[in-house]
């Protein structure tokens, strides 16, 4: 079975917040969990901050609850797209280079999902998040998570949805199980609500790691130099998160 | 008279019946054992205000239907806010997410921790995830 993983911890400013948080995952069981950056898409270039290095975050990593490896964390990138010509969700799923689509529950979602679109992100192996930390915190937005992810089951009939928390504080994350019963409320079976705590977050990552590969077989590793100092490269997985 | 007897002990023996029984969850009960976390330390709930606190949760999520559902405490300590729960076990999945969803009691950020689910009470004497290794 695949470990059970978070790939969405929203990064604050304060590193020691995002330390308590790190170690709270660990302490509930995560395996792996992604530290997010999100950043707005505006028409000029602009700078994206440089992602949190792991290695100053933590000297020695904390172990995972139950097991005994240390936790795995992964840095990421989510770009918040508004404007509707630049790119809407259809365009998202059948042409970017994502890994994931993020479905914001802040509001009602103003448009419909479409079964074809979804049906080719299904194939290109394109992942579904939900996020539950806002259904924690205010009623208005229980309601709304809920509703969308209730929309997005009838069309994609659960496959390819993962969960995970967009927390910024210890106290918003929940264990893998509480969030694959979450998973239950939103529509899923039991298999697939256990699976997108699991299984589903293991496909995206490894989605993410394949698209520096020629088709998914041959990948190149950059050989380290001795005379250079090391520098901890970490995977960043590239996403996009759609609105209207 | 006679030729009644005689009948009967010329006819072969009843062919014994068997009855199969299959229960799909022989218990109707599902146990939890929960701790509540505090964001600060020194908030203190009596039982009442525990069992107040779950019937609350319970009714904003899915509503007065659900807080109408047969749920006891049965252990209780206020020291460590963690307690044992029995619900029915249709009701089980409404209990833990509404559980889940909890964010706040009193203005106050919490959350509630599952430490362990099952059908029978005796599983949740031993917890091996409390185990230490040396």
């Amino acid at each position: 079975m695949a470990v059970f993983a978070d790939l969405d911890l929203r990064a604050g400013s304060d590193l020691k917040a995002l330390r308590g948080l790190v170690e709270n995952a660990a302490h509930l069981g995560y395996s792996v969990v992604a530290i997010n950056h999100v950043v707005e898409f505006k028409e000029k270039k602009q700078e994206i901050e440089k992602p949190v290095a792991v290695s100053e975050l933590f000297t020695t990593l904390p172990m995972v609850q139950g097991k005994s490896r240390p936790i795995k964390v992964l840095t990421r990138l989510t770009i918040i797209v508004s404007d509707p010509s630049h790119c809407n969700v259809l365009v998202a799923c059948t042409h970017l280079d994502v890994d994931l689509v993020c479905i914001t529950v802040t509001e009602k979602l103003p448009f419909y999902f479409k079964r074809p679109p979804i049906n080719v992100a299904v194939d290109r192996g394109v992942c579904f998040e939900l996020v539950y930390s806002p259904a924690i915190k205010d009623s208005t937005m229980r309601r709304y998570t809920i509703s969308n992810a209730l929309n997005l089951m009838q069309v994609c009939k659960g496959k390819n949805v993962i969960i995970s928390s967009a927390a910024e504080r210890p106290l918003e994350i929940r264990g893998p199980y509480d969030v694959a019963n979450l998973g239950l409320l939103f529509g899923l079976s039991e298999s697939d609500a256990k699976a997108a705590v699991s299984t589903n977050c293991r496909a995206a990552l490894l989605h993410g790691e394949t698209r520096k590969t020629a088709f998914g077989i041959i990948s190149t590793v950059k050989k380290p130099r001795p005379s250079e100092a090391d520098e901890d490269s970490l995977p960043a997985c590239k996403k996009a998160k759609c609105e209207g | 008279m006679r030729k009644m007897w005689s009948a009967l002990d010329k006819m072969p023996a009843p062919a014994t019946t068997y009855e199969r029984i299959v229960y799909r969850n022989p218990s109707e009960h599902h146990y939890m054992k929960v701790c509540l976390e505090f964001e600060d330390h020194g908030v203190g709930l009596n039982v009442a205000q525990f069992k107040q606190l779950l019937i609350s949760a319970l009714k904003d999520l899915f509503g007065e239907v659900a807080a109408a559902l047969p749920l006891d405490v049965l252990t209780y300590e206020e020291k460590t806010l963690s307690a044992i729960l029995r619900i029915c076990s249709s009701g089980l999945v409404k209990l833990w997410s509404s559980l889940t969803l909890l964010g706040s009691y009193k203005g106050k950020k919490c959350a509630f921790r599952v430490i362990q689910v099952s059908p029978f009470l005796l599983a949740l004497s031993g917890n091996s995830r409390e185990l230490v290794l040396d």
